[in-house]
């Protein structure tokens, strides 16, 4: 914000260590334990309405405004604290000149022998146990009421005092600031703590460590790299018109949507920033409400933002009259009434995830960049057909045909890869292609791999069913295939059979089965497979 | 092998403009040139509509020229779309969009996908009535984009079609799927009544799709392959 580089602000930092930055790298960007910690933002922002998510698990707010009225930094940092606690989380809470320091003082805060830590290597235990019994509000009470007894002026708060900020930093080592190549460096320099390296003149830092060098000086110094970036409150940067009297067509809506969204995406350029997701909100007249977030990632055109108003409007006006539709991922109940129910009142538009704007970004998937035009077009079918309708293929690897491609729903992210354990079947990850898959079919690939496997019948020359036992043997050649019940062709050449045992070690989706390639007398060529005596053709490669 | 038979066959857009020259007339929209012979102008023209039977490999055919030459492709209606022969076809799968399932009305969504898509392959879940038709045609003219017909379709400029064909590497128990050659006949309307037939490798023991009337020697060194004629 402004005016933050004449005096350092001071700065709190609530750290929750159950979330770890390596679940964030890994992982879904807006997974369970990222939305979870909403509701530590919220808890905090009783006490400050402007707070920063630095990312799940750690926020920050300035100061001085809640601790003038909260009477002092010590009984601020205490009440955060058992706010938090309260929630069943355990925190530690850092209040210091500069963003930086307030993060190590958080770290401080923490309980248990962490001194200083690398930022890569963070406690190790996990938030399940505790979330899910202080979940419920009593045992949370029990939590609240052992901090009370125990450690809270001690514990979980670290106040570096106002000026103490650069005699705080000085003995701490270099390798906190996070650049592993750095402090590499520094140390075989001679130069092991922050100390020594604030004492290095500003000038042969630029020359001799470039940009990144500058930066953790700055660091080191006590200063800040950048002025703390408030995560607005909703209002702020949300942009939102009103209808009256209101709008009985969600054509006026998804008009007024365009001029919304160009003024947010104005607003956004203004401040430098992109949104992640842009979060949709129509009220009715009648109060009726409905929220959606659709990831934007500071691509969106104003169309495209005002397509997704209107893709939000018609899923809840189909939804209100047949009930069947699926409406677009999200949460909001669709009214009863649709549209019809009292008209919409008000249409606001804010951006959710603000991210520095790095540009525009080239396409997720390959370096196509997917065009308005296109984008379009999708949208509008998605708005017909639902989210899902509408996909881009990836290529993924694995043995069978239907395992090498991965549809992504289109504009959302590729699923990630290891998944298949924890994940339902029908939503795999991408599995890599840059492993072998021994016993993958040979090339070429079929032109046609069946989303379910079609039911067959081969039989031999007298008629029999032909099986394959254990040990890979054909009780006899196969003569003639017919497919899902037509009528039966032919078998001019066949080759197989190829075993394939699949996730042997874990029952629940172990696949056994042998492979067969079929050409019938119309010059057709089938991928087919047994699998407990089932015939199945899986491909064809018309 | 792949020297033989990759000549024919084409890797890129680049080599597709400079091998032909159709880039520069922007009411075209280059093919392989396996293809050529067997289309009017040997291209696809913007603003027709091309069936072929069923959805097979020649209808991925001749969806990879446009695709390789930057285009955007909708696969509409064809749950069972191959991405991987696709991409070996030459495809990038970043520019394709899936629609597997159309709904009831769809035309309408077809309509929609023209709009945004230079090619749209589609796979009509029924019959379409005479009007829903020619709406769909004028979308398609107005749009200056090509509607592929995997199935049939009256009013289609082109019809291409696999005559015969007869799959190499195989036997009875041994060997596998290799190479295929097959007779794509192609008749259509006006000028283009009379139909012409090709021999193409779909796909060739290299993977590609190539033209397979002027090589008849290659073809002894590959075992279950009767050469089954001429075109």
């Amino acid at each position: 914000m402004t005016g933050a580089q004449d005096r350092q602000r001071r700065v709190v930092v609530v750290r929750c260590p159950a979330w770890r930055p390596s679940s964030q790298e890994t992982g879904q960007p807006d997974g369970p334990a990222a939305r979870a910690f909403e509701r530590v933002v919220s808890a905090v922002e009783e006490f400050c309405p402007r707070i920063e998510v630095l990312r799940p698990g750690i926020c920050a707010f300035g100061a001085r405004g809640p601790a003038r009225y909260f009477d002092g930094e010590p009984a601020l940092a205490r009440k955060v604290a058992e706010a938090v606690a309260g929630l069943g989380y355990e925190c530690g809470v850092g209040i210091a000149d500069g963003l930086f320091a307030a993060l190590l003082a958080s770290r401080d805060g923490l309980p248990g022998p962490r001194q200083a830590p690398s930022a890569g290597a963070w406690p190790p235990e996990r938030p399940g146990t505790q979330r899910l019994d202080t979940g419920r509000p009593d045992t949370g009470r029990l939590d609240s009421g052992r901090s009370d007894t125990g450690r809270l002026d001690t514990g979980p708060v670290r106040i570096v005092p106002p000026g103490g900020t650069p005699a705080y930093l000085a003995t701490r080592s270099v390798t906190v600031l996070g650049e592993p190549e750095l402090a590499d460096l520094l140390v075989r320099l001679g130069i092991r703590t922050l100390g020594e390296f604030a004492a290095v003149p500003v000038s042969q830092v630029g020359n001799r460590f470039g940009e990144q060098g500058l930066l953790a000086h700055r660091l080191s110094r006590g200063l800040d790299p950048r002025p703390l970036v408030a995560r607005p409150p909703a209002a702020d940067l949300s942009v939102r018109a009103e209808f009256d009297p209101p709008a009985e067509q969600s054509e006026r809506a998804v008009f007024a949507a365009k001029a919304l969204a160009g003024r947010m995406h104005a607003l956004l350029a203004a401040s430098g920033l992109a949104c992640v997701r842009v979060q949709v909100q129509v009220v009715c007249h009648d109060g009726t409400e409905i929220t959606r977030l659709w990831r934007h990632d500071g691509l969106l055109s104003e169309f495209a933002v005002a397509e997704r108003v209107r893709w939000q409007l018609d899923g809840w006006e189909s939804g209100a009259g047949s009930a069947g539709t699926p409406g677009p991922g999200g949460s909001g109940g669709p009214g009863e009434d649709g549209i019809q129910g009292g008209g919409i009142s008000l249409l606001r538009l804010s951006p959710d995830q603000l991210v520095r704007d790095q540009g525009r970004q080239l396409g997720l998937w390959g370096d196509a960049v997917v065009s308005d035009r296109v984008a379009r077009a999708a949208v509008r079918v998605q708005a017909m057909l639902g989210h899902d309708a509408v996909r881009q293929p990836m290529l993924a690897g694995g043995r069978g045909p239907a395992d090498q491609a991965v549809l992504v729903p289109f504009g959302d992210l590729p699923p990630t890869w290891p998944a298949p354990d924890g994940q339902p079947p029908g939503q795999p990850g991408v599995r890599p292609l840059d492993r072998p898959w021994p016993g993958r079919i040979p090339p070429p690939a079929p032109a046609a791999v069946y989303p379910v496997p079609r039911p067959a019948r081969v039989i031999d020359g007298s008629g029999a069913p032909v099986t394959v036992t254990g040990r890979g043997h054909v009780s006899a050649e196969p003569a003639r295939l017919s497919v899902a019940g037509a009528l039966p062709l032919a078998i001019t050449a066949w080759t197989g059979p190829w075993p394939v045992t699949e996730r042997w070690w874990d029952p629940a989706h172990a696949c056994r089965k042998a492979r067969f390639q079929l050409v019938t007398a119309d010059g057709g060529a089938w991928l087919a497979f047994v699998k407990d005596g089932q015939w199945l053709i899986e491909a064809s490669y018309d | 092998m792949a020297g033989l038979f990759g000549d024919g066959a084409v890797r890129s857009a680049r080599e597709i403009g400079a091998d032909g020259g159709v880039l520069s007339d922007e009411d075209l929209f280059p093919v392989l040139p396996a293809l050529r012979d067997l289309l009017p102008h040997g291209a696809l023209q913007r603003g027709s509509v091309v069936s072929a039977s069923g959805w097979n490999l020649l209808c991925l055919a001749l969806a990879a020229g446009p695709v390789l030459a930057g285009a955007w492709c909708t696969i509409a209606g064809i749950p069972e779309f191959g991405v991987a022969a696709a991409a070996d076809a030459g495809v990038d799968p970043a520019r394709l969009l899936l629609v597997p399932d159309l709904g009831p009305n769809w035309p309408q969504v077809v309509a929609s996908l023209l709009d945004g898509c230079e090619l749209v392959v589609l796979r009509p879940p029924d019959r379409p009535a005479a009007h829903l038709r020619r709406k769909l045609e004028a979308a398609v003219r107005r749009y200056r984009a090509v509607l592929l017909v995997a199935g049939d379709w009256e009013g289609s400029q082109v019809r291409l079609r696999i005559a015969e064909q007869e799959w190499a590497g195989i036997g009875a128990g041994h060997g596998r799927l290799r190479a295929r050659l097959a007779q794509v006949v192609a008749d259509g309307r006006g000028g283009w009544s009379r139909s012409r037939g090709r021999w193409l490798w779909l796909p060739g023991p290299d993977g590609a799709i190539a033209s397979a009337d002027d090589d008849a020697a290659p073809m002894a060194g590959w075992p279950g392959l009767p050469r089954a004629g001429t075109g």
